[in-house]
């Protein structure tokens, strides 16, 4: 038994830390900007696919250029579309980024077309590794690795230098910062691209990891909201935590009960929000109640 | 009571609408210089529906099988029984919008006959539609049994082989391979009809199903059911899983260093989808109506690949290969039946022949199945091609007398055709 479940739940833990990259970014940019950005899938899509081509033309290194080329696309939408919704009926949030990811993923078919496109991992993280009964792959690992640095990274930003301290005041309130004197516009539009950011680098990670279709997006923003609900809206321990949760218990569904592996995690939200309706660590928000 | 005082309108509107298509086909044929005669005989074009999708998971499937139907109308030089023929293109988002698509094409449009639907969810959906409406239905690319099975009618015919007939082909090879089965099929329509036909298949040969798993259409990550697949040791991995569902399940079946230990195979899979899959995670022994370098392949075929070949640069998929034989079937079937109207059509259809290498290949009478051989093929243990990743291993049947068995009997297919 005991060798069947641990490689499930390690594995779970991967791909939960996976889908906490993803999370984070749309927790980060609804926090911020109270835009629920259905569009983030798209992004993380627009991440894969960018460093599919870098990698094509220019070989591996450049793939680090793709989360970068999506950050900069995000503030590039924060200030011709994004900016126009604040303070807005948020309804009109949805529609617009909803309508982006659709154009977003319009243009991806139009530019790469509608097949998938195979992507393996780089040669010296080919391979598995095997422990006892654990098997995983060495790029599966790696992934780990690198979102849980990432997160760490991520974590320290917001916590310890002053841009970290002005984009947690600004998600409280965004007033009180504007009349600091801090240009808030401008951190606004790096929010975003930070989100982005962080969808593209989830992109670009998941990229061998699955097949490179127009509609990974698909397959990304579900588990990403879901997450950002079970955790609490904006809280980032929160965001790991329902990550990793919901990594582990669809791995385990998928190991007893493999039909329901697509609704366990939408059963485990009901289930959250049934108990804490803020989700697990969510905490009152004035600015959205 | 809404519907009489509708009607008067919508005949007038008509009228109207084809006085001035006339006078328009008219004026063309005058303005471009061509004989006075022509406009008279060119009357107003017979047009061809066509619902495949333009958007969504099916859409490069769609755009093949109108890139292979475009072909076959080109060759007959765009028309039938000597009327230009036009082709309307909607798409099929969902089966509900396949449904009112084909009946607008039916109802707004006045098609002749339609071909639709890139899987089987449409496809039986519209199939329905066909049968109200009372217009010739092809579908290229639907496996389903049902289809031609239990909900068959006389306007719906079907050119892909179903399911059954598929895993029939390639059941006898597997069980050579070992007995020991797990089953890894997607949780709809043709997932299911894969696992229950090839379990049939595993029971005929008396070997063991040491797992199976329903699987989320739409899955990205089979990590976690590949570790399941890995504990349970079985000799064949029958994988029932749609083009990208597929994709994503082989490349990290590679991945975790399974490929090349334990055979994968699939009843039925397209061309596209095992090109994205990626020359070093291909494997597996797979089931196709068509292959473009099948060495058997008919003289008409060849003009087929030829053609494309000019036209898109690459070799073409099994799916333009269907949109092009559907259509070329749609085309013979209406010279054959000499009239435009849907019995016409439909008689047609059931009597036409079509040359298909040894054996010719029809529409059976009584299901409106399409009768024809099936491959069965292996990925190249080294692919040096780009295109080209598979050998055949059988053509199946070899005989024409093991055909009409190959498709099941009456009772196994279950359809019940009304009267026209």
């Amino acid at each position: 038994m005991i060798d069947t479940l641990i490689p499930q739940i390690v594995n779970g833990l991967v791909l939960g830390f996976l889908y906490v990259l993803i999370a984070v970014g749309l927790s980060i940019i609804f926090g911020l900007l109270g835009v629920v950005n259905f569009a983030h899938g798209a992004f993380f899509a627009l991440g894969a696919y960018f460093a599919l081509t870098l990698y094509e033309t220019f070989g591996w290194p450049a793939v680090v250029f793709a989360p970068i080329l999506v950050g900069l696309i995000g503030m590039a939408v924060e200030v011709l579309l994004i900016r126009r919704l604040y303070g807005k009926e948020p309804l009109i949030g949805l529609i617009l980024t909803f309508a982006l990811g659709l154009l977003i993923e319009a243009l991806i078919r139009l530019a790469w077309g509608a097949g998938g496109h195979p992507f393996s991992p780089p040669p010296f993280l080919a391979g598995i590794v095997e422990y006892g009964p654990l098997l995983i792959t060495r790029y599966r690992l790696a992934v780990l690795v690198t979102t849980m640095a990432l997160l760490a990274g991520l974590w320290a930003f917001l916590n310890y230098t002053p841009f970290g301290r002005i984009l947690r005041a600004g998600s409280r309130d965004a007033e009180m910062v504007g009349m600091l004197g801090i240009n808030l516009p401008r951190v606004l539009t790096g929010v975003f691209g930070l989100g982005c950011l962080l969808a593209g680098i989830a992109g670009v990670l998941a990229a061998p990891l699955w097949t490179v279709t127009p509609s990974m997006a698909a397959g990304a923003i579900m588990p990403a909201f879901v997450i950002v609900t079970i955790g609490g809206l904006g809280s980032y321990l929160g965001a790991i935590v329902a990550g990793l949760l919901v990594g582990v218990v669809t791995a385990l569904t998928i190991q007893f009960m493999p039909e329901a592996s697509a609704a366990a995690m939408y059963v485990l939200m009901a289930a959250i929000l049934l108990v804490r309706p803020r989700g697990l660590f969510g905490e009152r928000w004035e600015r959205f109640e | 009571m809404k519907d009489k005082e509708i009607s008067p309108l919508a005949i007038s509107r008509r009228g109207l609408l084809t006085t001035a298509g006339r006078a328009v086909a008219g004026g063309a044929a005058l303005s471009v210089g061509s004989p006075f005669i022509l406009s008279a005989r060119g009357e107003v074009p017979a047009k061809i529906g066509l619902v495949f999708a333009k958007q969504g998971t099916w859409t490069e499937q769609g755009e093949l099988l109108v890139n292979g139907a475009n072909i076959a109308l080109e060759q007959a030089k765009g028309q039938v029984l000597g009327r230009p023929v036009q082709l309307v293109w909607y798409d099929e988002p969902s089966p509900q919008a396949a449904q009112q698509n084909l009946q607008k094409l039916a109802e707004e449009e006045k098609v002749i006959a339609a071909l639709g639907g890139t899987n089987s969810g449409t496809a039986l959906a519209m199939s329905a539609v066909a049968r109200r409406v009372k217009i010739p239905f092809i579908t290229p690319n639907a496996a389903a049994r049902e289809i031609t099975g239990k909900e068959c009618n006389p306007y719906t015919f079907r050119v892909l082989t179903t399911t059954s007939v598929a895993s029939r082909a390639m059941g006898p090879y597997l069980a050579s391979l070992g007995k020991k089965w797990y089953f890894i099929c997607a949780s709809y329509a043709y997932g299911q009809d894969v696992y229950t036909e090839m379990k049939k298949q595993l029971e005929e040969a008396g070997g063991t199903e040491v797992g199976s798993d329903k699987t989320p259409l739409g899955t990205a990550d089979f990590s976690s059911f590949l570790l399941k697949i890995r504990q349970a040791k079985p000799d064949v991995i029958v994988a029932g899983l749609p083009g990208g569902d597929l994709s994503a399940f082989l490349k990290q079946f590679a991945d975790m260093g399974l490929k090349g230990k334990i055979p994968v195979a699939c009843p039925i899979i397209g061309d596209s989808d095992l090109w994205s899959i990626g020359q070093d995670a291909a494997t597996g022994i797979y089931g196709k109506p068509w292959h473009f370098s099948d060495p058997t392949n008919t003289a008409a075929d060849k003009s087929f690949i030829d053609a494309y070949q000019a036209k898109y640069k690459k070799p073409p998929a099994d799916k333009a290969w269907l949109g092009w034989f559907s259509m070329r079937s749609l085309l013979l079937g209406i010279e054959q039946g000499k009239a435009t109207d849907a019995a016409a059509i439909v008689r047609g259809l059931e009597t036409a022949r079509f040359e298909d290498g040894a054996i010719p290949a029809y529409y059976r009478e009584w299901d409106h199945q399409m009768l024809r051989r099936s491959l069965v093929l292996k990925v190249k243990d080294k692919i040096t091609d780009k295109w080209d990743w598979l050998d055949v291993l059988k053509v199946t049947p070899e005989r024409a007398a093991d055909l009409e068995p190959q498709f099941g009997t009456r009772d196994e297919v279950g359809c019940k055709m009304e009267a026209l």
